[in-house]
C-alpha cells in the first residue's frame, strides 16, 4: 500500500451502551472512546460481553440504551451494511460457493467499482496479505490461516475506516497464530486504520493492542495500554487476569501491609492507604536461602519451596508461606533455583516499589478466569 | 476367501433385488411396441401404433401439458411458500414452533383418500373442481411439506455469520439471500423442487377427485385408461415417461461427475 494517509482510520465512540438479554446483563452503561487509527483490544472471559459489544458497534445486535459514533457520525440506528465497517469473524465466514478472487470483489461489487478498478483493488489486497496466487481457489481448498488471510483482504478491500475482528485467531493453531499476529500488526500499521479486536486471551491482548480494554460482566473494568493494565492493574480481576501475579490482601497503613503473625510487606511509595491488595509479578521475586542477605529496601517473607519446574527460558520456584500462601517467583537467567530442592526453607524477597495496591473490585469469579492463564510466561 | 464368498453373495442378493424391483417396469416397454388391442405379453406384433395414438389423440395431449402446467405452477409456488416456512420455522422466534412445524408436515401424514375427499366436498362448493388453479392449491399443499423439510436440513447447516459477513461488505438483506443465502442453500431447495414437482405431476389419488371432463391430468387418465377401457396407449406412455426420468437422472449423474472431475483438477 504506497498510500496511507488517504486510508486513515475514524474515532468510534461508544457511550451508555446497555444491552440486556433475558436472563442477564450482557453489558452495563460501558463507554469507550477509540480514537483514530488506535489498536484496541476488547479484552474479557466468554460471557464479559466483549462481543456483544463489538457486535453492536457491527450493527448486529441491537443496543437497549446508548449511541455509538463512528467519525462523529451516530450510526446506532444505521443497519449494518450502510455502515461500511469491516469486520472478521473467528470462523472466516468465506462465502464457499465463490473463489477467493470473487469473495475479496464482493464488497467491491456491492459498490459498484468499475471492473479494471476491482480487479486492480482485489489484487492488491490479496497481494498484502501474500495470497496473491491463490485467486482461482476455493475457499475450502485453502488451510485455516490462508483463509483468515482471504477474510482479512475481504474487509479491507473496500478501505473501510475501522476494521472490527472477533477473536480471528481463535480456531487457528499456536505457531499459525502468532504469525498472523504479527501480519496484522503490519497491516494496523501499513493502512493506518482503526482495529478494534476482540480476544480472551491475554497474552495475545498484550502482544498486539496500543490500548486494552479488560471486561468483566458487562463492564470495563480497566482501559489502557498493555504496559498499565501488566503493571499498574487498578483492580484485583485485572492482576489476575492478565499474567501471573502474587496476591496479599489486607489493611494497608502508612504504606505498609500487616502481614502473618510478625511480618509485614512494604509497598511501592506513595500507595494510598486503606483495604486492598498488594500485587507482586513474579519476575521481581527473587529465592534466598535463610543466611543469604535481603537486599535494603526489599520485602522478605520465609517459606518453604514446594516445586521448582524449568521453562527453557528460566524456571519458575512455587513457595510456601506459613499460612499456607503460594508465592511464585520466576527467575530468567539465575541458577540459583535449579539448586533449590522442595522442602527446603527459604525466604522470598521483592523490592518494596514491585508491590503494588489494587483494590479488591467485586469478588473473582473462578470459572471466569481461563484455564492455564498462569501456566503461561509473561 | 470367506470374505469374497460373503461379498459375492451380498452382490448377488443386491443384484436379484434390483431384478424383482425394475423387471415388472421393463416389462412395459415391449409390450408398448405390441399391435394388439389388449395388454400383451410378450407382443406376437410389433408396432409404433400406441406411441402414434398417444401423439395424435387430443384427450391424451390434452392431459399432458395439463399435468405439466399444474407440475410447473405447482413447484413455483411450493418452492416460495416451502422455503418461506423452512425460514420461519428454523430462524423464527415462534412460540408454537412445534405445532405450527406438524402443520406444515401433515399433508404428508394425512392419508391422501382423505385429504381427496375433503378437498371434493370443499372445492365443489367453490367450484374449484377440474381448474387448474384447483389443482394447482391442492398440490401445493401435498409439495410444500417436500420442500420445507429439504429446506430446513439446508439452513439449519447454514452458518449465519456468512450473513453478517456479507452484510458488513455491504450487501443489502436482498442481496445477501439472493448471492450468498440462496446459492448456499440452493441444493436443498432443488431438491424440495424436484419432490415437489413429482409429488404434482404422479399424483393419482387427489386428482382422481378432482379430475372430471373438463380437466384431467396425465396419471388421472392413465389411470382411467386401464379402469375404464383397455387401452394400451398406457404403455407407450409409461415407456416415454421411464425414458424421460433415466434421462433425467442420467444427465444430473453426468453433472456431477463433470463437476467433481473439475473440483478434483483445480485440486491440484
Amino acid at each position: 500500500m504506497t498510500t496511507t494517509t488517504e486510508l486513515a482510520g475514524a474515532p468510534v465512540r461508544v457511550s451508555g451502551v446497555t444491552k440486556q438479554y433475558r436472563d442477564a446483563r450482557a453489558l452495563d452503561q460501558v463507554d469507550l472512546d477509540i480514537e483514530s487509527g488506535e489498536f484496541i483490544t476488547l479484552l474479557g472471559s466468554s460471557g464479559s460481553g466483549k462481543s456483544t459489544l463489538l457486535n453492536i458497534i457491527a450493527g448486529f445486535t441491537d443496543c437497549d440504551a446508548g449511541v455509538v459514533e463512528v467519525d462523529g457520525i451516530d450510526i446506532t440506528k444505521t443497519p449494518p451494511h450502510k455502515r461500511g465497517l469491516g469486520m472478521v469473524f473467528q470462523h472466516y465466514a468465506l462465502f464457499p460457493h465463490m473463489t477467493v478472487f470473487d469473495n475479496v470483489a464482493f464488497p467491491l461489487r456491492r459498490r459498484r467499482t468499475p471492473k479494471a478498478e476491482m480487479v486492480r483493488l482485489v489484487e492488491e489486497a490479496l497481494d498484502i496479505v501474500q495470497l496473491g496466487h491463490l485467486g482461482k481457489r476455493m475457499p475450502q481448498q485453502l488451510s485455516g490461516g490462508q483463509q483468515q488471510r482471504v477474510a482479512l483482504a475481504r474487509a479491507i478491500v473496500f478501505r473501510p475506516k475501522v476494521l472490527l475482528m472477533d477473536e480471528p485467531l481463535g480456531a487457528l493453531d499456536k505457531r499459525l497464530r502468532e504469525q498472523l499476529q504479527l501480519e496484522i500488526k503490519r497491516l494496523h500499521r501499513e493502512l493506518g486504520i482503526t482495529f478494534v479486536f476482540v480476544t480472551h486471551d491475554q497474552e495475545e491482548a498484550l502482544a498486539m493492542s496500543d490500548r486494552i480494554a479488560l471486561l468483566r460482566d458487562g463492564r470495563i473494568v480497566q482501559i489502557g495500554t498493555p504496559e498499565e493494565l501488566y503493571e499498574q492493574p487498578a483492580e484485583r480481576y485485572t492482576a489476575e487476569f492478565l499474567g501471573e501475579s502474587n496476591l496479599f490482601s489486607g489493611t494497608i497503613v502508612n504504606g505498609v501491609l500487616p502481614y502473618g503473625e510478625h511480618g509485614s510487606i512494604q509497598v511501592r511509595d506513595g500507595s494510598a492507604d486503606g483495604a486492598g491488595s498488594v500485587m507482586v509479578r513474579p519476575e521481581h521475586v527473587s529465592v534466598l536461602r535463610p543466611d543469604e542477605q535481603v537486599p535494603v529496601g526489599c520485602n522478605a517473607l520465609r517459606g518453604t519451596v514446594r516445586e521448582v519446574i524449568y521453562l527453557g527460558s528460566g524456571r519458575r520456584a512455587e513457595v510456601t508461606l506459613p499460612d499456607g500462601t503460594h508465592v511464585v517467583a520466576r527467575t530468567p537467567a539465575d541458577r540459583r533455583h535449579s539448586r533449590l530442592v522442595p522442602g527446603e526453607p527459604v525466604v522470598v524477597t521483592w523490592a518494596k516499589q514491585h508491590g503494588q495496591v489494587v483494590a479488591d473490585g467485586p469478588p473473582a469469579d473462578e470459572a471466569a478466569i481461563p484455564a492455564g492463564r498462569a501456566a503461561v510466561p509473561a | 476367501m470367506s470374505r469374497l464368498l460373503v461379498r459375492g453373495g451380498l452382490v448377488t442378493l443386491a443384484v436379484l433385488t434390483g431384478l424383482v424391483l425394475i423387471a415388472p417396469v421393463l416389462v412395459i416397454i415391449p409390450m408398448s411396441f405390441s399391435d394388439s388391442s389388449f395388454l400383451e405379453f410378450p407382443p406376437t406384433d410389433w408396432s409404433f401404433r400406441w406411441y402414434e395414438n398417444f401423439f395424435s389423440d387430443p384427450s391424451w395431449r390434452a392431459s399432458t401439458l395439463s399435468s405439466l402446467k399444474i407440475a410447473v405452477l405447482v413447484t413455483i409456488t411450493a418452492v416460495i411458500l416451502g422455503t418461506a416456512a423452512a425460514f420461519g420455522l428454523v430462524r423464527g422466534r415462534l412460540r408454537a414452533k412445534a405445532a405450527v412445524a406438524g402443520l406444515v408436515i401433515a399433508p404428508l401424514i394425512v392419508p391422501y383418500v382423505i385429504v381427496g375427499l375433503a378437498v371434493y366436498a370443499a372445492a365443489l362448493q367453490v367450484g374449484l373442481t377440474q381448474t387448474t388453479l384447483g389443482f394447482v392449491l391442492v398440490h401445493t399443499a401435498l409439495g410444500v411439506p417436500f420442500v420445507t423439510v429439504n429446506v430446513a436440513a439446508s439452513l439449519a447447516s447454514f452458518d449465519q455469520r456468512l450473513e453478517q459477513a456479507a452484510m458488513s461488505l455491504g450487501a443489502s438483506p436482498l442481496t445477501t439471500f439472493l448471492r450468498v443465502t440462496l446459492p448456499i442453500i440452493a441444493p436443498g431447495v432443488a431438491a424440495g423442487a424436484l419432490f415437489a414437482f413429482i409429488t404434482s405431476w404422479d399424483e393419482v389419488v387427489v386428482s382422481l377427485f378432482l379430475s372430471g371432463p373438463e380437466l384431467t391430468t396425465l396419471p388421472v387418465q392413465m389411470w382411467s385408461g386401464v379402469r375404464v377401457a383397455i387401452d394400451p396407449t398406457v404403455t407407450a406412455v409409461s415407456s416415454l415417461l421411464l425414458l424421460f426420468t433415466i434421462t433425467a437422472f442420467a444427465a444430473l449423474g453426468v453433472a456431477r461427475l463433470i463437476r467433481n472431475r473439475r473440483l478434483a483438477r483445480s485440486h491440484r
